[in-house]
């Protein structure tokens, strides 16, 4: 039988929001190892969109948490697990393709083009589609009490979050109540956290939790699955697709697949050969590059713990968290430069 | 000396002159281009004799790298540079008696061998700082003490 | 948010020199024509902006191609990322040499006489001057709008700081300032109630609280008046964090970076320090921020390439009926076309140089015979030292602190007033630090390895700089020429600056001097401040010799006044001999007080604008004095 996609209760919604933050995090060790794979200098073009949708990752990661905070539930980021072991499945409705860490190669990028493919919804239940199997280390974007079961896309799974968000505060106000029952205190605002694209406000209601949800939709995959959304942002697929056809998208342009705007050109020889889903064990035992490695894997479980104690009532952290996030980019490029003796370079492998 | 053979030393050479670790030197992006920057300045041979100088050195305290690469006069304007490249980015002109002792060294003068030799500087790394207009380290970041390795 | 730059661009020459619908003429992108263009473009009226230079800059490929020249400069001085441009030059620092009293340098594109010669700057670049500017944005004091009434020095404004307060504010959201009002605490101006800047202040860098543990709360006793003293941020105009507060509630979005397509740049500040001379991820304020939105109106029209060369004046009117243009292909090539332009109002914008240039050059001195005359430029003295602790040296904006409590005070009928900054890039501006340094410990002192990292914490990590901002004085002499002698390669006469340092100037100059000494010693720093006796910019006072930086705060050579005898604008900046001709920017102000010039002069592009579009809707012909 097929599961309804409607959230049942709230703690199949505080179990959807974890899985929300989960999946925000997850794709953001793929795209900075493929950012940071590139030669300094060479291919500013994608270097400029890996690097704009890594941060509006942070900032769809910080807005599932403001959600989450704002139905009285708690982020953690340090909970076992909650960084996958790469490669990993995201949602997918065939399990057609995984997620991995490695160089920016044209296979790289038609994954991240899958990773922010537009979705189905407005089918029914049809979001949801049925596994053959849900093998293992894919947790992502499933249906969180059934495993067996996952979205077409990111966009598909928030819309069923939105449904039972909706569904949740109907119910709780015909008691008279509400489940936005946050401590206002714990979101996360513009103050603290902004980048290019999207404002950060505070979800203290059904409505501002629906927009907020809505702005992670659409700079993913686009409005109504548009090239742009709302605020005339192009969204993450196209923003990826560009670098595919090699041409930028210029206000105006309407029809996906036919930007007009600049060429772009990439050379995808001007890339560090990083060893694909690199394990600490690839590393010579004892080497200083294992060193490197450990550290870095410690800077960025620090990071996490930064992040997991912003999102529990200390928003001005994420001021901390920034500069943390800037020094740990240098660590990034000193481990992918360094070639392993076995063939093809290092990388963080974020095991935390 | 084959050529990997020549660079791996050049890269032990580099430890020893920068105390940086190998990891960090590779991990600027710049080892090769330095390598053969310094070379086609002052030529294969003296870099020959520069490499196998330090190979030759039965210990690498400060001590013997003073007596054997620093003031050995051909070779000590020439590690000299190579320190100055590692933490600046810049290869500075070899200074005219050297020239006329050593050269001609036709491609010699002061430039910056790539932007990003400028950008992967060691003197910022040193510091706990990072090159002007580059690698930024994040809002606010200036407000709290500078971390420096060597402390 | 980042801005789409979608230029519009005229090619078309033939149909350009028969094009009568503009309604103004701007020469120059820098912000006094940016603002300009955009107040009047958002009121519905057609405008064409002349830029002498390339537009490389203006989309993000363009910008990169700076900041990649920049890394490659082995001497990065403050013009490196711009590349030299023979039909539109600019000056450098490094083409100066000193000069004995009467010799001529006519090698630089400034051409200048002994003994003192300036090393001012200003960019001729689409953006202008704002690609490079640090972007600090105090706004003057009220006593520095009547130093003449007050101190019987310099000149009164027209205007007073009531009259412009309001368009400071305009300055402030268009540029988007990060400042707090309680750090203007004492100091003699004042903010309407409620009033918060678009952004929080930025936090003071690690040196700044160094410096600030040493002297906070201690005092400076000067011409019998005991003045506190402490390190306080400065306000800037860089993407901070925005002010819920602001707009009574409303907040603030930070503008980014200017691009043709989407990009995701110019969030926050992060502390590149490379503010001068670019910053690589346009967190800081250029006019391409406000000319992007112009362009949007698609009322906005650029020339680029294009000099004005010569402003024709109709004699039997006397207005401006056409502004000759040299437009070139290539920069390398002196092949250009003359062209002329016309518009109902004509508005020259090419900064404080440029503009009197211009006029000089096409004969119009003005009925005051002022044109180029009381040229103005804050005197810098460097001072620097060394802390005794790390202090976290070259990290952060290039200037976060400051001491401004000797920017106000009765001294100042005998002596210039002073503002210090704090500079978070080390020594750089006065020594040539770090590189030097690098060179001075590998080369002499012989260090190498874990010696020489060391060595060079020690060195740089404590480097203390303090430059003394020292206000000058309108003063006739000082001053902008033109000489048929001196050309560029456009057949364009170059400016020729006549310039000496002031005594009330250089009695600022010396106090700052004591007053640096003090700091250091209240810090126990090591004082390594030594005036190269051959500095093209020393200057002899009684028995010293202080080394005198340009300042880049140009101003004064088209002053403004309350009659056409007195000055060459009236108070809106408009000519009093052509009545369809603005001359905005610097060049208006009478004085410069102790406030880097921008705020100011960018304030003064908002009134003109007020008061061209009621020239342009009919509503005055008359120059406005103080009626
Ligand atoms: C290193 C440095 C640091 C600075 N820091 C600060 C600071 O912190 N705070 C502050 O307030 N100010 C600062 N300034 C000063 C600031 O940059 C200027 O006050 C400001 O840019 C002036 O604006 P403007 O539009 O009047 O002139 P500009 O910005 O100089 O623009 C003039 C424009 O006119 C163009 N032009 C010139 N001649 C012609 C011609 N004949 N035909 C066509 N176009 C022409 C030029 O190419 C240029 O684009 C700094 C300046 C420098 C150099
Ligand atoms: S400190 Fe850096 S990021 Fe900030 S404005 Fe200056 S150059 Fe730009």
């Amino acid at each position: 039988m097929m599961p309804t996609s409607a959230i049942q209760d709230l703690h199949e919604l505080y179990d959807y929001l974890d899985a929300a933050i989960q999946l925000e995090h997850a794709t953001l060790p793929p795209y900075l190892v493929a950012l940071y794979s590139v030669h300094p200098g060479t291919n500013p073009d994608a270097v400029q969109i890996l690097r704009v949708v890594a941060v509006e990752e942070m900032l769809h990661l910080t807005i599932a948490a403001n959600v989450l905070n704002a139905v009285g539930g708690k982020p953690d980021l340090n909970a076992p697990g909650f960084v996958p072991a790469y490669p990993t499945h995201l949602p997918s409705g065939e399990t057609d393709f995984e997620v991995g860490t490695g160089a920016f190669t044209p296979a790289a990028l038609e994954t991240f083009l899958k990773i922010e493919r537009p979705g189905m919804s407005g089918r029914g239940a049809r979001q949801l589609i049925a596994k053959a199997r849900n093998r293992s280390g894919s947790f992502l974007g499933r249906h969180p009490r059934d495993s067996g079961w996952s979205y077409y896309s990111i966009g598909d799974f928030y819309n069923a979050i939105r449904d039972g968000l909706r569904t949740l505060e109907e119910e709780a106000r015909k008691s008279g109540g509400t489940i936005f029952t946050g401590e206002p205190s714990r979101q996360v605002t513009s103050e603290y956290y902004y980048s290019g694209g999207g404002k950060l406000r505070a979800v203290t209601d059904l409505d501002s939790a629906l927009a907020a949800l809505e702005l992670v939709i659409e700079q993913g995959e686009g409005e109504d699955h548009g090239i742009w959304s709302g605020d005339g942002e192009l969204s993450h697929y196209y923003r990826f697709q560009q670098l595919q056809l090699g041409r930028y998208y210029e206000p105006g342009d309407m029809e996906p697949g036919r930007p007009t705007g600049a060429e772009i050109k990439i050379d995808w020889d001007a890339v560090y050969p990083v060893k694909p889903n690199i394990k600490l064990s690839d590393f010579p035992p004892k080497s200083e590059l294992l060193g490197v490695a450990k550290a870095f894997n410690d800077a960025y479980r620090r990071f996490l713990d930064l992040l997991t104690q912003s999102y529990n009532g200390r928003p001005e952290l994420l001021l901390e968290a920034v500069p943390f996030m800037f020094s740990f980019r240098n660590m990034v490029n000193e481990l992918i430069r360094n070639p392993l003796p076995g063939g093809g370079n290092a990388a963080p492998t974020f095991e935390v | 000396m084959v050529d990997d053979q020549r660079f791996q030393t050049f890269l032990e050479l580099s430890e020893a002159i920068t105390g940086f670790g190998r990891v960090r030197l590779l991990g600027t992006g710049q080892a090769e281009l330095y390598f053969a920057t310094a070379e086609r300045v002052v030529g294969h041979a003296i870099m020959d004799e520069l490499l196998t100088a330090f190979a030759d050195l039965p210990t690498r305290t400060p001590e013997l790298l003073r007596l054997h690469l620093f003031g050995n006069e051909m070779l000590g304007d020439v590690v000299r540079n190579l320190v100055k490249l590692w933490f600046g980015g810049v290869w500075y002109q070899l200074p005219a008696i050297w020239q006329q002792a050593y050269g001609p060294a036709a491609e010699d003068g002061t430039f910056i061998p790539s932007p990003d030799a400028y950008v992967e500087g060691l003197m910022w790394v040193a510091i706990g700082a990072h090159p002007a207009g580059a690698k930024a380290p994040g809002f606010a970041s200036w407000a709290v003490a500078p971390q420096i390795p060597l402390s | 948010m980042h801005l789409y730059m979608n230029i519009r661009r005229r090619n078309d020459l033939d149909a350009l020199q028969q094009d009568e619908t503009y309604d103004a003429v701007i020469v120059g992108s820098g912000p006094s024509g940016a603002i300009l263009a955009l107040e009047l473009c958002q009121a519905g009226k057609r405008v064409l902006m002349l830029e002498a230079a390339t537009e490389t800059g203006k989309g993000f490929d363009g910008y990169q191609s700076l900041l990649t020249r920049f890394y490659s400069r082995v001497g990065k001085d403050n013009q490196s990322p711009f590349p030299v441009n023979p039909n539109a030059l600019m000056p450098r620092g490094s083409e100066l040499r000193k000069l004995a009293s009467g010799e001529t340098n006519s090698d630089s594109y400034i051409v200048q006489s002994g003994p003192y010669v300036s090393d001012t700057v200003y960019t001729r670049a689409f953006g202008g001057t704002s690609m490079h500017w640090e972007a600090k944005t105090p706004r003057m004091l009220r006593e520095d709008f009547k130093t003449r009434t007050t101190f019987a020095q310099g000149l009164d404004w027209p205007l007073s700081y009531e009259d412009i307060e309001p368009d400071y504010r305009r300055v402030e959201r268009e540029m988007g300032v990060a400042g707090e009002v309680e750090d203007h605490d004492g100091l003699d101006l004042s903010f309407p109630p409620g009033y918060v800047f678009p952004m929080h202040g930025l936090p003071l860098s690690y040196l700044d609280q160094q410096v600030g543990k040493g002297i906070d709360g201690s005092s400076v006793v000067l011409d019998g008046q005991t003045y506190p003293i402490k390190v306080r941020p400065y306000p800037q105009a860089r993407n901070g964090v925005p002010n819920d507060k602001y707009d009574g509630g409303e907040g603030f979005t930070p503008q980014g970076a200017v691009a043709s397509y989407q990009i995701d740049q110019g969030g926050r500040c992060q502390g590149n320090t490379n503010c001068v001379p670019l910053c690589p991820v346009q967190a800081k304020y250029h006019s391409g921020k406000t000319l992007a939105k112009a362009f949007a109106t698609g009322r906005l029209d650029l020339l680029s390439q294009a000099v004005a060369s010569k402003v024709s004046i109709d004699g039997a009117t006397g207005l401006v009926s056409e502004i000759e243009v040299k437009v070139y292909h290539d920069p390398d090539h002196s092949a250009h076309r003359t062209i002329k332009v016309k518009a109902k109002i004509f508005i020259l914008a090419a900064n404080a140089i440029e503009t009197p240039r211009l006029l000089l050059a096409s004969g119009l001195k003005s009925s005051s015979g002022l044109v180029g005359r009381n040229l103005m430029d804050h005197a810098y003295l460097l001072n620097w030292a060394l802390l005794p602790e790390v202090a976290g040296t070259f990290r952060g904006t290039s200037c976060t602190g400051g001491i401004v409590d000797l920017r106000a005070g009765s001294f100042r009928r005998n002596q210039a007033a002073f503002a210090v900054d704090i500079h978070n890039d080390g020594w750089g501006w006065a020594t040539g630090s770090p590189f030097s340094d690098l060179q001075q410990l590998v080369d002499q002192r012989n260090m190498f390895g874990a010696e020489l990292q060391k060595g060079l914490v020690d060195r740089l990590s404590r480097q203390l700089l303090l430059a003394f901002m020292i206000e000058v004085m309108p003063n006739e002499s000082n001053r902008i020429t033109v000489d048929p002698s001196y050309t560029d390669a456009l057949g364009n006469m170059r400016p020729v600056l006549s310039m000496t340092i002031p005594d009330y100037t250089m009695r600022g100059a010396a106090y700052a001097r004591q007053f640096a000494r003090t700091i250091f010693s209240r810090l126990g720093a090591q004082d390594c401040t030594a005036y190269d006796p051959g500095d093209y910019g020393l200057v002899p006072y009684h028995g010293e010799n202080y080394a005198i930086r340009g300042g880049n705060h140009l101003a004064g050579t088209h002053v403004m006044g309350t009659a056409k005898n007195n000055s060459v604008v009236d108070r809106d900046q408009r000519s009093w001999d052509h009545s369809n001709l603005y001359l905005v920017g610097g060049g208006s102000m009478p004085t410069i007080g102790t406030a880097n010039v921008t705020p100011t002069l960018a304030a003064l592009a908002y009134r003109s604008a007020r008061a061209i579009l009621r020239q342009l809707d009919g509503q005055t012909t008359a120059p406005s004095g103080l009626s």
